[in-house]
């Protein structure tokens, strides 16, 4: 009984979500809308409509383009940056506290400064640009590269995320096996793939984890910086169901894109918990 | 010394007092006409004796958060801030009380509201019938004015004066002039700023204003159902003299701008001409506001055919009543109060309220003195107030149809597309929302 | 022992270590040196040559002066404080339990913490408004706190469950062996040991709390409006005032700062002992 008496404080505190969930499951199968107080059902035509909706399908693209370039990236360079970073020189010390600071900014405003930065007729970063010959360079107001500066956007704010997760990670790795790697003569790199990379390894794929599934559901940078413009480029299902439930007033016709967002993030973070597991086997037993 | 009430209100015998000691819920955007609200709300607590509990959401999400307490039926808030096609949404949902009941009723009503004294096609913004496809103006009035905005032509007087610069009359004379001032004012300046985010509010300013000077319609009546104009030639052509007039003219991040920005690069001197609201330019042209804020000037908006008139679309932010609202007495009362001619004429010269809704306050010679310091801004105004009006036909589908038309300009100006195929498509996923509606 | 021999790479690994470093820091952080710039720069110079400019306090003035930003901060403050410190105290044993506890369905528990996050926010926004309405909790300080805690609970317990998996369940027997009470095992020998991982994701779930956007616009009004909402209100409402935006989004951000620097001793272990891993 132990374990589920201790469990059942935060349990409880969020089980609550799960009946304005199951609610709005619920909706999915109703024509509800803001626009009117009465509703009936109208059975899967809901789901009907989504799935052989062309702007569906092309928003499921963008969605899965951005989590995967973002996430990326954002692993890549966090990894990478809290390994340059564990060292104890001043330098690190400093570097550790202030790169973290993009992610304190709120989103919205950090989109706000990039929009500003970028903008080609009074951003700042027109002058440097120019000198390379790029001085027209429009960023997320051109369509081929809409989807690249948002991204971009994206790394700068949630790199830090994964600095703080890998930085916490490696300051608690033991010493001892490192102290034997070091007698033994292991290079660098031998040390990091055999030793670093498995025992890191968990945290790494939380990080990952949480990282993707709300790269998955992105709202506020891209409402921010381009609606889901030029065009329909940067429209992902976040965005596109925002519109439809608020200011398109149907929240029953976006319930079932937001609820196959969540079975796709479901799906994937199913996957990638299991690949945890095996991590956290693996590095339980590296030492 | 500003706050004190007017004494004339009470005077006549109507009776102030007659909600005192209950609260009310006001939801505010963050706006400068919300500003001379809350500045004068002391003074309508002495009169009245109501309190007022207010909130006030920023601009950008501000929709969002009224469209979810309204549909919540809950009667919080009691009076809130809407816009034109706002209400025709929450009208049609029945979230909004008539307002008619009581401002017909002498009982409820202060002799000296005057309806007559608001300009005609901002009063009759707040009406509709809640048929779609019936004009505005006609019907149940659900909203009352607390200021509005129409749409003319700002430009940068000191500059055009030093090149000899005429400022254009006709709409093709914008286009080529447009194109001719790229780079006028060093890298990154360009022509004519105007509104392009993939969002209702790109179509309402100055496209809007252009496309009905053109004679193009975004809807007609055809057997019984509403269809959209959106593929006519007119509509079409004009569409594509604006896609021109942008992609040759127009700022070059133009699909992440919205007014703001185009306010921005107008005072900055990026922008030579800017094409959005007057109150926009007024700001703009501020002292202190911005680099260019005292080179600026205004003009009505460049018309198709010469020697005819310009016509201007309008925003008008209003004041509705949540049909909820478990105390209408006093959330009336509100309504009353600060679209009333004494609140209008006040905020007119101490708050930033620039196109009060009144004749009233338009006729106060501080008001005239305090518009003239702003070359052209005044005359402006006169010369387009009368054909100023709501140009789009009142239909609950507005927001989405109009969304949609933005994304299509997008497409055309940016991506290449093909205007006639963009707009065909267009008017089809339009009337395909639309046929959904029973017109009686 | 062999100093001579490697020193040469140990100087080019220098370079190229805090080059890199450097390079990252110049992208992470110019945006926000620009913003601070931006929050001394009148408005009517917003545009003009970059850092050449006459600072003034005007945006400051404006953003703490003329409005009630600093009751948003307030509000902002107390909501997020006492949602991380509600998670710290329900969600340290929770994974705890599930670290360490074999028991029938635990990973199922585990996964189901994790599913909270899984929903987009505007899904359930429109039920969790007619609950919380019907709940009097709109607008109110104890309903913003417990949304939070879908924010910060799923992700303290699923950082923090690796972390305490990390530690071999000897160290915990030996010291219990030595007399101390299972209470003083936790305190004593285990939280020191996840520590960097425990100040690490309470952080993280603080800064989540500050910035969250959606919840507490929908859910929270007039007597809630936390700072990350009441900022964006500086941004247009005349004309456009990046400089007020600016100002309000740095001071918005110190309790943050402030957080992290107190912390920043903590982020390394505080217990050495060897064999940390089972």
């Amino acid at each position: 009984m132990r374990p589920y008496l201790v469990l059942a404080p935060a349990f409880l505190l969020t089980i609550g979500i799960l009946f304005p969930f199951f609610v709005a499951i619920y909706y999915a199968f109703t024509d509800y809308s803001l626009r009117s107080s009465e509703y009936s059902m109208v059975g899967i035509s809901n789901f009907k409509d989504t799935l052989t909706s062309e702007d569906f399908w092309h928003s499921a693209i963008v969605t899965v383009k951005y989590a995967v370039y973002a996430t990326g990236v954002e692993m890549l360079l966090g990894l990478g940056i809290a390994l340059l970073l564990n060292k104890d020189s001043i330098l690190s010390k400093f570097l550790r506290l202030v790169l973290i600071f993009p992610l304190m900014i709120a989103p919205v405003i950090g989109a706000l400064i990039w929009q500003l930065l970028t903008n080609p007729s009074v951003g700042l970063l027109r002058l440097p640009l120019a000198w390379i010959g790029l001085g027209e360079f429009r960023w997320s107001a051109d369509p081929d590269y809409a989807l690249f500066s948002i991204v971009l956007v994206d790394v700068w704010i949630y790199t830090p995320f994964i600095i703080i997760l890998v930085s916490a990670g490696l300051r608690s790795l033991p010493k001892s096996p490192y102290e034997a790697a070091l007698i033994d003569g292991g290079s660098a790199w031998f040390v990091f793939k055999n030793l670093t990379l498995p025992m890191l390894s968990p945290v790494i794929l939380i990080a990952l984890v949480f990282r993707f599934m709300t790269s998955l559901q992105e709202f506020g940078i891209i409402f921010a910086l381009t609606k889901g413009g030029p065009g329909d480029r940067t429209m992902n299902l976040a965005v596109q169901s925002y519109n439809e439930a608020f200011p398109f007033y149907n929240l029953s016709g976006a319930i079932p894109t937001l609820l196959l967002l969540w079975a796709l993030i479901y799906a994937v973070c199913f996957v990638l918990i299991g690949f945890w597991r095996k991590a956290q086997k693996t590095a339980s037993g590296a030492a | 010394m500003l706050l004190a009430h007017p004494p004339a209100a009470s005077a006549q015998g109507f009776d102030w007092k007659q909600a005192s000691g209950t609260t009310i819920h006001v939801s505010l955007n963050q706006h400068p006409y919300a500003e001379a609200i809350i500045k004068h709300l002391p003074a309508f607590k002495d009169m009245t004796g109501i309190d007022v509990q207010y909130e006030i959401t920023p601009e950008e999400n501000y929709f969002d958060k009224v469209t979810t307490a309204l549909s919540s039926s809950s009667g919080n808030p009691d009076v809130f801030m809407t816009g034109i096609y706002q209400m025709w949404d929450y009208a049609s949902a029945k979230r909004m009380e008539p307002l008619d009941q009581f401002l017909n009723n002498p009982a409820m009503t202060s002799p000296d509201y005057n309806t007559s004294d608001i300009f005609e096609g901002v009063f009759n913004g707040g009406k509709w019938d809640l048929k779609p496809g019936s004009p505005s103006g006609t019907g149940t009035l659900y909203s009352l004015p607390l200021g509005f905005e129409m749409y003319s032509l700002g430009y940068n007087k000191k500059y055009f004066d030093s090149k000899g610069i005429e400022v254009p009359k006709t709409f093709g004379d914008l286009v080529a002039l447009s194109k001719k001032l790229k780079g006028w004012n060093g890298p990154g300046s360009y022509g004519i700023a105007v509104r392009g985010t993939r969002n209702w509010a790109t179509i309402h300013p100055g496209y809007m204003s252009v496309f009905t000077n053109a004679g193009a319609k975004d809807f007609s009546i055809k057997d019984g159902k509403l269809v959209s104009e959106l593929a006519e030639p007119v509509s079409v052509d004009i569409t594509k003299q604006y896609a021109t007039m942008i992609r040759d003219g127009g700022p070059p991040g133009w699909s992440n701008y919205t007014w703001y920005q185009c306010g921005a690069d107008f005072g900055a001197g990026k922008a030579a001409m800017l094409l959005d609201a007057d109150s926009l330019g007024y700001f703009t042209a501020a002292p202190g506001a911005a680099k260019e804020s005292s080179n600026l000037a205004f003009a009505p908006i460049p018309v198709l055919k010469e020697g005819t008139e310009p016509t201007p679309n309008q925003w008008v932010w209003q004041l509705g009543m949540n049909s909820s609202s478990k105390d209408k007495k006093a959330a009336w009362l509100f309504i009353q109060y600060f679209t009333g001619p004494d609140h209008v004429k006040w905020a007119a010269l101490n708050a930033k309220l620039v196109d009060p809704p009144r004749q009233s306050a338009w006729a106060q010679p501080e008001f005239k003195q305090k518009l003239s310091a702003i070359p052209g801004f005044y005359e402006t105004f006169q010369a387009q107030i009368k054909n100023t009006s709501v140009k789009f036909t009142p239909q609950p589908f507005f927001i989405q149809s109009t969304t949609e038309w933005a994304a299509a300009l997008q497409k055309i100006v940016l991506s290449g597309a093909d205007p006639d195929k963009t707009m065909k498509d267009l008017s089809k996923r339009i009337d395909k929302d639309t046929s959904k509606l029973k017109l009686n | 022992m062999n100093d001579t021999k490697t020193n040469g790479p140990k100087i080019l690994e220098a370079i190229g270590r805090n080059g890199l470093l450097l390079c990252y820091a110049l992208f992470a952080l110019f945006p926000l040196l620009w913003m601070l710039i931006l929050s001394f720069k009148p408005d009517s110079e917003m545009f003009g040559s970059p850092f050449v400019f006459h600072p003034t306090l005007d945006n400051f003035r404006a953003v703490l002066g003329q409005s009630d930003f600093l009751g948003a901060l307030v509000h902002n403050l107390v909501i997020s404080v006492l949602a991380v410190c509600l998670s710290l105290i329900v969600g340290v044993p929770a994974a705890y339990a599930l670290a360490r506890f074999q028991f029938k369905g635990r990973e199922d528990i585990a996964f189901t913490f994790l599913s909270f996050r899984f929903a987009p926010e505007i899904l359930v926004i429109i039920p969790l408004y007619l609950i919380y309405q019907k709940l009097g909790l709109i607008d109110s300080y104890t309903g913003l706190i417990w949304v939070y805690q879908l924010i910060s609970l799923p992700l303290l317990i699923w950082i923090l469950r690796g972390f305490f998996e990390d530690i071999s369940p000897d160290i915990e027997s030996a010291a219990q062996l030595d007399g101390y009470t299972w209470w003083q095992v936790f305190f004593k020998v285990l939280l020191p040991l996840i520590r960097p991982g425990l100040v690490a994701a309470a952080l993280l779930c603080f800064i989540f709390c500050w910035n969250s956007f959606t919840f507490a616009l929908q859910l929270g009004g007039g007597r809630t409006q936390t700072s990350t909402v009441a900022m964006m209100r500086f941004l247009a409402s005349d004309t456009v005032h990046y400089g007020w935006v600016a100002a309000a989004a740095l001071i918005s951000a110190l309790p943050e700062v402030i957080l992290a620097i107190l912390i920043q001793k903590h982020l390394v272990r505080g217990l050495s002992f060897g064999a940390v891993k089972g």
